[in-house]
């Protein structure tokens, strides 16, 4: 069973986060799915959901104008499926992982049409606007936020009632074995966080030897811990 | 007239607090303009007559037109474009400077936190998680973390804003915005380094012994998409990979 | 070619330009083409603090870009050329050889109709954009690299959907 209700509103409010209010990065997956994960009773499962989104999310610049993902509801999304399947369910995190990616696709496709929506009641309020009313700015301002709200808030509802059921029958006809499952998942998220961090800071001077000095250090940390 | 040498307390407050909300109305024709008017009316109040004289409302209709900025340096041009209307400055050097900030502010905050602070902060996050934190500790860890520069910069921004007036320029000039972003990429680079096979084998679970081949395969993956030249997304070629395995696994 | 991309964008120097093009495609410096620009130097300055240390920024007239073309394109390293409307664009490739352009940027202005998501156009700016592709310039539309880049007649027919 899950809790439909608070994960849509944690959803909802996670959403708001990515460009509306506060953009403290709540909206983080690292964040968002390890919260998911808690109120579905599993924060460790959670938190591991959290961090392979969270690699895929460093590949996310997010550019006022350009079209990106949205991780808000979509690490909601994937936390809460993968924190729904108990410890040891092969498969489980490739299918949390793939529904979060998709809810990050459809959520990041349903800001550009709540952009759109505030440009519609912006050339409403046109004549208001022009002439500098004061109620004006602020009633588009919090209108677009509300519908924000809003937006993140069914974009998680819809996700989980899609993808919860089916979570649980694909996982139910699941053959692969768990090693496999697991490291493509894994594979594809490490791939995507290192081409990420490579685009972010070979261009600055010395950078590049700060990475392979770092990963040295980190592969010398993985041989003693 | 002339502005106040500092705003008063509850109009800073309100102010800052607004930013916050600046991308609330954002769209495609006006991006954060209306965020921008809305961040400014309470300082724009101060204006003679208030807010039912003709500069209030000249100013918010003006303010509300299309800008754009990385969102935590608005409060930068928010105080900026504050000081010159409570100043009184020249109605087009307002606009001009309006038009030429956008970019500068855009360029400056996108490196310096979208390329810079926000990957830093996440991947300190994940060294946290790899070295087997609890969950509470991984969140608290990013959510403290990058809100100390978050919030500072709005701070910062909106004081350092307000103080220059149109001579913003000079506070982009701060060795911050200079060499920081460098320094935040070096930081970044180096904690990538250190945390990335870390972290890959904190989330490996049931394919540990595989770890190697993981860590080799998720290499040339990223080789693969840095030669590509941005042309390509991995989180992409991932949707397409994971419903390939995930096909595979229920039909086979 | 040094300079690369020759790029329409009314915002100028920014992060989708700096970050989002000038770091995967390691570009070294930035070419600012406009006449009021040109001679200002409080904007210059506005302009520079966008562009980050390690990276040039050369700003020029119409006239001044035109003459210095060849110049930049002489260069072993790679750059991009930017020009906030088309007519400027239009000026300098009356002057100087430039081998394609694509539109980054053009936002709403009253008179303007949405074509995509970041380009808004009047009909004198269709019919400037037709003239430039009809000097043998490829025209296109993209705004960051990982975008599809949308051939001139796709982004005309286009009414803001895309």
């Amino acid at each position: 069973m899950i809790e439909l209700f608070p994960l849509t509103m944690l959803g909802a409010l996670l959403g708001l986060d990515v460009v509306s209010f506060p953009q403290a990065m709540i909206s983080r997956p690292i964040v968002s799915a390890t919260l998911a994960g808690a109120l579905a009773g599993a924060p460790g499962r959670g938190v591991i959901a959290g961090a392979v989104l969270e690699l895929f999310a460093l590949e996310t610049l997010p550019f006022g104008a350009s079209r990106y993902p949205e991780w808000g509801s979509a690490g909601v999304v994937g936390g809460a499926i993968f924190a729904l399947h108990p410890d040891g369910t092969t498969g489980a995190l490739a299918v949390a992982v793939l529904a979060s990616l998709l809810t990050a696709v459809v959520s990041g496709w349903s800001m550009i049409q709540h952009r759109r929506a505030i440009g519609r009641w912006a050339a409403g309020m046109r004549d208001a606007l022009a002439s500098g009313e004061q109620g004006a700015v602020a009633t588009l301002q919090l209108r677009g936020m509300t519908m924000d709200l809003l937006r993140g808030g069914l974009v998680t509802f819809g996700a989980l009632a899609l993808f919860v059921p089916l979570s649980r029958v694909v996982l139910s006809v699941w053959s692969l074995a768990p090693a496999p499952s697991r490291a493509v998942v894994v594979a594809l998220a490490g791939a995507t966080a290192l081409g990420a961090v490579w685009k972010i800071v070979h261009a600055t001077a010395g950078a590049r030897w700060y990475l392979l000095g770092g990963f040295l250090l980190g592969l010398s940390l993985l041989g003693i811990t | 007239m002339s502005a106040p040498r500092q705003l008063p307390f509850g109009i800073r407050f309100a102010t800052l607090l607004r930013l916050l909300a600046v991308q609330g109305a954002w769209n495609y024709e006006t991006l954060m303009g209306n965020g921008i008017a809305f961040a400014m009316e309470p300082g724009l109040r101060l204006l003679p007559g208030g807010t039912d004289g003709a500069p209030f409302r000249a100013a918010m209709a003006r303010h509300a037109s299309y800008f754009n900025a990385h969102p935590y340096l608005a409060g930068l041009a928010v105080g900026a474009l504050l000081r010159a209307e409570l100043d009184g400055e020249d109605v087009t050097r307002i606009e001009r400077f309006r038009t030429a900030c956008c970019g500068p502010l855009g360029s400056v905050g996108d490196r310096l936190v979208w390329a810079g602070w926000l990957p830093a902060c996440s991947l300190v996050a994940l060294g946290v998680f790899s070295a087997g934190a609890a969950p509470l500790t991984v969140v608290l860890t990013f959510v403290v973390l990058y809100n100390l520069g978050h919030l500072g910069l709005r701070l910062w921004g909106l004081e350092a804003g307000y103080r220059n007036g149109l001579r913003v320029a000079n506070s982009l000039g701060n060795p911050l915005f200079r060499k920081g972003p460098a320094a935040v990429a070096r930081v970044a680079a180096l904690t990538a380094g250190v945390v990335w096979p870390l972290a890959v084998r904190g989330v490996v679970g049931p394919a540990r012994s595989w770890l190697v081949f993981v860590l080799a395969a998720a290499a040339a993956g990223a080789f693969v998409v840095t030669r590509l030249q941005g042309r390509v997304e991995g989180w992409r070629v991932a949707i397409a990979g994971l419903a390939g395995l995930i096909l595979y696994s229920v039909v086979r | 070619m040094a300079v690369d991309l020759f790029r329409i964008d009314d915002r100028l120097i920014h992060g989708q330009v700096v970050v989002g093009w000038g770091q995967p495609l390691d570009l070294a410096f930035f070419v600012l083409v406009d006449d009021a620009v040109a001679a200002s130097d409080w904007e210059q300055e506005l302009y520079r603090m966008g562009v980050p240390p390690e990276m040039e920024l050369h700003v020029r007239s119409v006239e001044q870009a035109a003459a210095d073309l060849a110049g930049f394109q002489a260069r072993p390293d790679h750059g991009m050329l930017l020009t906030a409307d088309i007519g400027t664009m239009r000026r300098l490739a009356d002057l100087a050889p430039i081998p394609r352009v694509h539109v980054g940027g053009i936002h709403h202005r009253v008179g303007r109709n949405p074509k995509l998501r970041y380009v808004f156009l009047t009909e004198d700016e269709e019919i400037a954009l037709r003239a430039l592709a009809a000097k043998g310039i490829e025209v296109t539309a993209q705004d960051v690299p990982s975008a599809a880049s949308l051939s001139l007649d796709t982004l005309l027919a286009s009414t803001g959907d895309g």
